[in-house]
């Protein structure tokens, strides 16, 4: 790829980027949320036009997608071979095409089900069936982006182990990441991508992660905000409490929640936390018993009740979940509290928000579809912070958002347990629980697995743990 | 013959009858929905097939080529459709429902351009009781016909991928908004048939609202059947017996609005006691936008 | 955005004249009539003279009231395609209680206009309430009962609550005191105009300005963030169904009040059909809703007279009116609801 160039809408994805992958390697390339690696990977796929630039590929191009594009409803082999279906006449040939997915799979070590319709599997085995999906078309070239971002700790290895043989074999890979431990351990070139722009290019084996990182963002990762001591009242207890909430289930959790202290729920993506979380907002009923400074929660309470008892959920999707994109930020800001607060008050409170967050650009009547991901998250962040809850569920806070915009948010959530809320912060990221959590538990296949002091945290047991193996 | 026995096979028969038209605007209604595209514009096709094959029928002389032209009118109002919900990416239902507007009024206006009176066209020559029991028997054809079409060709996978999710379905290469608009212009020539069929084989003439709002029973027909071709004809026939029965109950000294309505109030029954444990292709109703 | 007017935007507004004088033109030749005669006769008929412009606002304000009904509905996220099923049965309500019930004026146009407001607003509760209890497609469900709503008025003023003779297909003659006062002497116009005006002006007020506005455009902007926000979802779509089916009822009672003066089965030629494609081209803003209003109200008054003097058929303006609401149905993607 040379000169590469890209534009949406206001914002420049890609500006002027040089890339070359070589066959029988795997060449990582990272860059904070927002930095344009997917989208490269897109336009190096050919599924976005850049507006400047040329892309050149010695044969087939496949890309496998952070999020999945499989069709839920069919079946394995239907996704994995559609649209290159073996016909019998008029007709689909359904027993080649389950003979050539069985071979597929053999072949490159992916067990999978060919007639398991995609919407029952495990997130593990649905990244196979991409997987299996793309190698079908034999490609010269393979971009993965984010591959390993629901995969257990085990998995990963495997993972990369698979990635690995298909390099030897000659294949160039491209992985798009953010996670550096993996960069590390199994590429063999990197390259640094900060706001559409390649800022650096080494060989693997002569940088370092830390390195990587003060490059990713152009500086140093700025500090959290210091942890005061706290005295610690029971505020939520949850006793073999079961839910579900579309796919994700949750079964028989028991664990509890103290004012003034921050519990991180550790797990990978998909082991029932969308349940948890719903279920503490209100959207899903559940079973067993959850008890709220003292209280009774029921089943059948409505969202309005929960937020009335002060407990407030932050969404994990803020675009479908929290916000409406085509009003503007007093609206948003409001938003959960509209009957609480007078009409008059609405702009101030708008105000409150944008000052306390630094919210960019600092306009109550700005537009919150045209604001950035990181400073809609503020605003989401903000406004329930601000509410003066009495137990907050941040659930994936700092998703998809720049380290500064993270950075802040963290602290907000560390000054909130200082003052005396209670704080379950629900994430995939490790990293980000280990730096704000006094508790933390691990969460796997919808139940509980472990819990761990501050003190006491051992990554390698958590890790374990998070791949369901006690 | 027993009269009893007699009066079942007549109510039967008058089943069937009722029940034509409104397979094929069903099964058209099943296609396009399956790769993603509600059509509300079912009643306009309807319409579209009803006049337009009277018209050309009269004007050649020949049912054949009238019911031929039919089927192009339904699949050119179909493409109406079928351009905006793909390339334009309006609301479906929104646009199905100008649709209908549309096409009465056209075929109204129609009427008096081309037999200069109002409400009524002249008589045609007309299907007759072959072209007519062909037609029948061509509506149960074409159900089983396009049962395994879609669950057993390479382009019926590809119009379900598009249904269910057309971005996945564009990242393997297909042309979501090429599938969906081929659907639902096919669709329309089939469900055109429908509007042949009560013109040209039950009758020989349109009239204003002849169609009488088939065209909605139809998409309750869809639903009712869980958007599958056999379902959906079968859902047909059950409202094509209530039609059928409601002239019975009528002598019987049943209201005959209240007769009309039973088809209307089974589909509501119907939607409030299937709603929530059905469900319709996921990207159904959604326009896909390319990024 | 929240406060500011939501203007119709000029694309739209070029892309309805385009469907109007171009396919209306077409349709004019086809029916050997040049353009400047049909157009002419249709401005002509809808103020050319002072009783003409009158009429032009009788029309205005028959597509008035279910045009604000269907725009609150779609506001929440919700298809009123049922509006002429409710204008129907508010209208027959309207006729029935007031020919029925002789009452003083004060109190018999309060009670008419109700009757007309209750029965289409529980004509519009029904698909409220299915899609609120049981998850339904409220459009499937408007849909089935208008014609049901046709089908009972019909039975109704024929049978068991026969006024005017059977098959008259009518309820009796109002008493004077329950017609609506004119507002231009001797013309239909009459003060449910003002009326239909008052009540767009309040509706814009009460969706920018009040919790239950804001309420209701949540639910029809970003429905799951309205719901993790505490706004009960079902209560919602309810009571903009029903709302929205009192506008319409409330149409057809100030029809039969004010310019039939008796329930009739005829007494809509599809206003609540046309009024899908005002509301749309209004951009579901009530003020602006008022101004294409008037614009529908002008093709369907001068509709008929370009009928009469130039001998284009009126279903022209229905052909061109459908045909607007295909080209402005861009207008509104409504957020799909999450079934659980």
């Amino acid at each position: 790829m040379t000169g590469v160039r890209r534009r949406f809408g206001a914002v420049q994805a890609v500006d002027g980027v040089d890339l070359e992958l070589f066959p029988g390697e795997i060449h990582a390339l990272v860059g904070e949320n927002g930095a344009g690696k997917s989208t490269l990977a897109a336009i190096a796929y050919g599924a976005v036009k850049p507006d400047d630039g040329a892309v050149t590929s010695d044969g087939v191009v496949g890309l496998v997608h952070q999020h999945f594009k499989l069709i839920e409803r069919l079946r394995v082999w239907e996704n994995v071979l559609l649209n290159r279906e073996p016909r019998r006449g008029w007709a689909i040939d359904v027993a080649a095409a389950r003979a050539r997915v069985d071979k597929l799979a053999a072949a490159y070590g992916l067990a999978v089900d060919p007639d398991a319709v995609v919407e029952t599997l495990p997130v593990g085995i649905k990244q196979r069936v991409e997987l299996l999906r793309e190698l079908d078309r034999e490609p010269t070239v393979l971009l993965l982006d984010e591959p390993t971002a629901a995969l257990a700790p085990s998995e990963i290895a495997s993972f990369f182990t698979t990635i690995s043989a298909l390099a030897a074999r000659g294949t160039a890979i491209l992985v798009v990441t953010h996670k550096l431990a993996e960069v590390i351990a199994y590429s063999r070139r990197v390259t640094v991508m900060r706001a559409g722009r390649v800022v650096a290019r080494h060989f693997t084996s002569e940088t370092s992660a830390d390195a990587i990182a003060r490059e990713m963002v152009g500086g140093e990762v700025p500090a959290l905000a210091a942890r005061a001591a706290t005295v610690t009242v029971p505020l939520l207890e949850v006793r073999g409490v079961s839910a579900r909430s579309a796919t994700s289930v949750l079964t028989d959790a028991s664990f509890a929640v103290r004012a003034g202290e921050i519990v991180g729920i550790a797990g990978i993506e998909g082991n029932g936390q969308t349940a948890l979380a719903d279920a503490l907002a209100g959207v899903v009923p559940f079973t067993g018993e959850l008890r709220f400074a003292g209280e009774v929660l029921r089943a059948d309470d409505s969202p309005a009740s929960r937020l009335q008892r002060g407990i407030r959920v932050i969404p994990q999707d803020r675009r479908h979940e929290a916000l409406v994109l085509s009003w503007n930020v007093i609206d948003n800001v409001v938003l959960g509290r509209q009957r609480a607060l007078a009409r008059a008050n609405y702009a101030d409170a708008a105000r409150e928000v944008i000052e306390l967050f630094d919210v960019r650009p600092p306009d109550p009547q700005a537009i919150a579809g045209a604001l950035s991901g990181g400073n809609q998250q503020k605003i989401v962040v903000g406004r329930t912070l601000t509410a003066q809850p009495k137990l907050v569920v941040a659930y994936q806070p700092t998703r998809g958002i720049d380290i500064g915009a993270a950075a802040l948010v963290q602290s907000r959530l560390i000054e909130a347990r200082n003052a005396g809320a209670g704080v379950l912060l629900i994430s995939f990221e490790l990293d980000e629980i280990f730096a704000c959590a006094d508790r933390v538990l691990v969460i796997a296949n919808g139940t509980f697995a472990g819990e761990f002091d501050r003190a006491n945290i051992d990554r390698g047991r958590i890790g374990a743990l998070m791949a369901g193996h006690a | 013959m027993n009269a009893t026995l007699a009066a079942i096979l007549a109510i039967l028969g008058l089943t069937l009858v009722k029940a034509t038209p409104l397979i094929y605007a069903a099964l058209g209604g099943v296609l396009s929905e399956r790769a993603g595209v509600v059509n509300i514009g079912l009643e306009g096709i309807l319409i579209a097939g009803a006049f337009t094959s009277v018209v050309i029928s009269g004007a050649t002389g020949s049912p054949i080529l009238g019911a031929l032209a039919g089927v192009v009118a339904g699949m050119l109002l179909a493409a109406i459709l079928a351009f905006a919900a793909t390339r334009l990416g309006v609301d479906q239902i929104v646009a199905g429902t100008g649709l209908n507007i549309a096409a009465l009024a056209a075929a109204a206006f129609g009427l008096v351009l081309v037999y200069h009176q109002p409400g009524a066209s002249h008589e045609v020559p007309a299907l007759g009781i072959a072209g007519e029991r062909i037609l029948i028997v061509s509506a149960f054809v074409a159900a089983v016909a396009l049962q395994l079409v879609l669950a057993r060709t390479p382009w019926g996978l590809r119009v379900r991928a598009c249904g269910e999710d057309p971005s996945a379905a564009e990242a393997a290469g297909i042309d979501a908004l090429r599938t969906r608009f081929w659907a639902v212009v096919i669709g329309g020539a089939i469900a055109s048939l429908g509007g042949v069929y009560l013109s040209l084989a039950e009758l020989d003439l349109y009239s204003d609202g002849m169609t009488a709002g088939r065209g909605f029973i139809a998409l309750a027909a869809v639903i009712f059947g869980r958007w599958t071709p056999l379902g959906a004809t079968g859902a047909a026939l059950f409202f094509g017996f209530f039609a059928a029965l409601q002239y019975s109950l009528q002598r019987a000294g049943v209201p005959s609005e209240l007769m009309q309505a039973l088809p209307y109030l089974a589909a509501l029954v119907a939607l409030a006691g299937f709603a929530g444990r059905v469900r319709a292709p996921a990207a159904d109703g959604v326009p896909y936008v390319r990024p | 955005m929240s406060a500011v007017l939501r203007r119709p935007v000029v694309r739209d507004i070029v892309v309805v004249l385009v469907v109007v004088f171009g396919v209306g033109s077409i349709a004019m030749l086809l029916a050997h009539v040049s353009p400047l005669d049909g157009f002419g006769a249709l401005f002509d008929g809808a103020f050319g003279t002072r009783s003409e412009l009158a009429e032009t606002l009788v029309q205005t304000t028959c597509l008035l009231f279910p045009a604000l009904g269907i725009a609150i509905a779609f506001r929440a996220g919700l298809f009123n395609i049922g509006a002429e099923g409710q204008l129907i049965l508010g209208g027959f309500a309207a006729g029935w209680l007031g020919a029925q019930f002789p009452l003083p004026g004060y109190l018999a146009i309060p009670m008419v206009l109700l009757a007309g407001a209750l029965a289409g607003g529980v004509w519009g509760a029904i698909p409220g309430f299915l899609r609120a209890r049981f998850g339904a497609n409220e459009v499937i469900a408007t849909l089935m009962l208008n014609v049901v709503a046709a089908l009972l008025a019909t039975y109704l003023v024929n049978g068991p609550l026969q006024q005017g003779g059977a098959g008259a297909s009518e309820t009796g003659t109002l008493p004077k005191a329950a017609q609506l006062p004119d507002l231009i002497a001797d013309s239909r116009l009459t003060w449910a105009f003002v009326l239909a005006l008052v009540i767009a002006f309040v509706l814009r007020w009460v969706l920018q300005r009040t919790v239950f506005g804001y309420e209701l455009r949540a639910a029809g902007d970003a429905p799951e963030a309205a719901r993790r926000a505490g706004i009960d979802l079902s209560r919602t779509a309810f009571v903009a169904m029903a709302l929205s089916g009192a506008l319409a009822g409330l149409g057809g009672a100030t029809i039969v009040a004010g310019v039939l003066h008796r329930f009739n089965t005829g007494l809509s030629p599809g206003y609540g059909f046309i009024a899908i494609a005002v509301a749309l081209v209004g951009n579901l803003d009530p003020l602006w809703i008022i101004v294409a209003s008037f614009a529908f109200g002008v093709l369907q008054s001068g509709g008929v007279a370009m009928q009469a003097e130039a001998g284009v058929p009126r279903d022209v303006v229905s052909l061109v009116t459908g045909l607007v609401i295909i080209a402005l149905a861009g207008r509104r993607v409504v957020a799909k609801l999450r079934s659980t």
